[in-house]
C-alpha cells in the first residue's frame, strides 16, 4: 500500500503531515473504557484513518472470524474475560496480518513480553498520541 | 464584560489549570480533535470521562469495603480510572491511580483506602475547574465569539 501520486490530501490536524486518501488505511480499536475508545477513534479518524471500536476482545475475534481486515488493531491489555495478549493470540492463529498495537494504562515489562509473544508488534502505555500514531502510519503507508 | 475580555480571562484560566498540573498537554491533544464536523468533542469525551470515572470510583469504594477485599477487582478498576485520566489529560487524577496501585500491589486495605480519597478529592477538583472552563466558554460563543485555543508545547 504506497502513497499515491498528484496531491496529497488528509485530515492532518498538527504538524502539516498529510497523507494520501486513495488507499485508506483501516484500524480497529479494541478498549472495554468508552473514554480511550472514543479518543483513540478520533485521533486515528483525525489522520485519515477508516476507524471501527468494539468493547471486547471476543468482538474483536468475532470481527476478524467474519472476514474483517484492517491496517492496524489497537488492543487494550486488560480487557474482561479475553484480555488483550490472548485476543492478539488468537486472530494472529487466524492469520490476521494486521500491525498490532498493544496499549495499556500502566506499562509492564512482563506485559510486554506476554503481548509481543502473542503476536503484537508494539507495546505502549496510553495516551495514544501523534507521536506514535504518525510514524505507524508512515510505515503503514510503505 | 466584552468577548475580547472574555476570551482573555478563558486563556489565563486554563493556562492556570496547567500550571497547577490539574491539567496536562493530552487536554490539549482533545482540543486538536475538535473541528467543525466534532464542534462538541472536548465537552463530550470530559462528560463521558466524568460518568466513567464517578462509576468507576463508586466500585472501587464498593470493593474495598468488602470484607476480603479483591484486590484483581480493584486493580483493574483503577486500570480503567488511570487510562481514562491520562487520556483527557487529568493530571493529578492520573497521579493519584499511580500512587493507589502500589498499595493494590501490596494489598494495603489501609493505605489503599486514604489513597481513594486522594484520587476523589483530585477528581471533583478537576471536574469543578473543567466545567467552570466551559461555562466561560458558552459565555463567549454566547457573546458572538469565538473559543481561543491554547497551543501545544512540543
Amino acid at each position: 500500500m504506497g502513497m499515491s501520486g498528484g496531491s496529497a490530501e488528509g485530515n492532518d490536524k498538527s504538524e502539516g503531515q498529510s497523507f494520501s486518501c486513495k488507499n485508506k488505511l483501516t484500524a480497529l480499536v479494541v478498549d472495554n473504557g468508552g473514554v480511550c475508545r472514543v479518543i483513540q477513534t478520533a485521533l486515528l479518524r483525525s489522520y485519515g484513518v477508516e476507524t471501527e471500536a468494539v468493547e471486547t476482545g471476543e468482538a474483536e475475534v468475532e470481527l476478524i472470524a467474519s472476514g474483517a481486515t484492517f491496517n492496524l488493531i489497537i488492543i487494550e491489555m486488560l480487557l474482561p474475560v479475553l484480555n488483550g495478549p490472548e485476543t492478539a493470540r488468537q486472530i494472529r492463529t487466524m492469520g490476521a496480518q494486521s500491525m498490532i498495537l498493544g496499549i495499556t494504562a500502566f506499562f509492564d515489562e512482563r506485559d510486554q513480553q506476554e503481548f509481543l509473544a502473542a503476536g503484537a508488534d508494539e507495546f505502549i502505555e496510553k495516551p495514544l498520541s501523534p507521536e506514535v500514531v504518525i510514524p505507524i502510519i508512515r510505515e503503514l503507508h510503505n | 464584560m466584552e468577548v475580547g475580555q472574555m476570551q482573555r480571562r478563558l486563556i489565563e484560566y486554563t493556562k492556570s489549570l496547567f500550571m497547577e498540573g490539574i491539567l496536562d498537554d493530552q487536554f490539549l491533544q482533545l482540543q486538536q480533535l475538535q473541528d467543525e464536523s466534532n464542534p462538541d468533542f472536548v465537552v463530550e469525551v470530559v462528560s463521558l470521562f466524568f460518568q466513567d470515572a464517578e462509576k468507576l470510583l463508586n466500585d472501587i469504594t464498593r470493593a474495598l469495603d468488602q470484607q476480603s477485599v479483591d484486590f484483581t477487582k480493584v486493580d483493574a478498576h483503577v486500570h480503567q480510572l488511570k487510562g481514562s485520566s491520562a487520556s483527557v489529560g487529568a493530571q493529578r487524577v492520573k497521579n493519584g491511580c499511580i500512587a493507589f496501585r502500589n498499595f493494590c500491589e501490596e494489598q494495603n486495605v489501609d493505605g489503599s483506602l486514604r489513597c481513594l480519597q486522594q484520587i476523589k478529592q483530585e477528581y471533583y477538583h478537576v471536574k469543578n475547574k473543567l466545567e467552570a472552563l466551559f461555562r466561560l466558554e458558552q459565555q463567549i460563543v454566547a457573546a458572538g465569539g469565538s473559543v481561543p485555543m491554547m497551543e501545544l508545547s512540543f
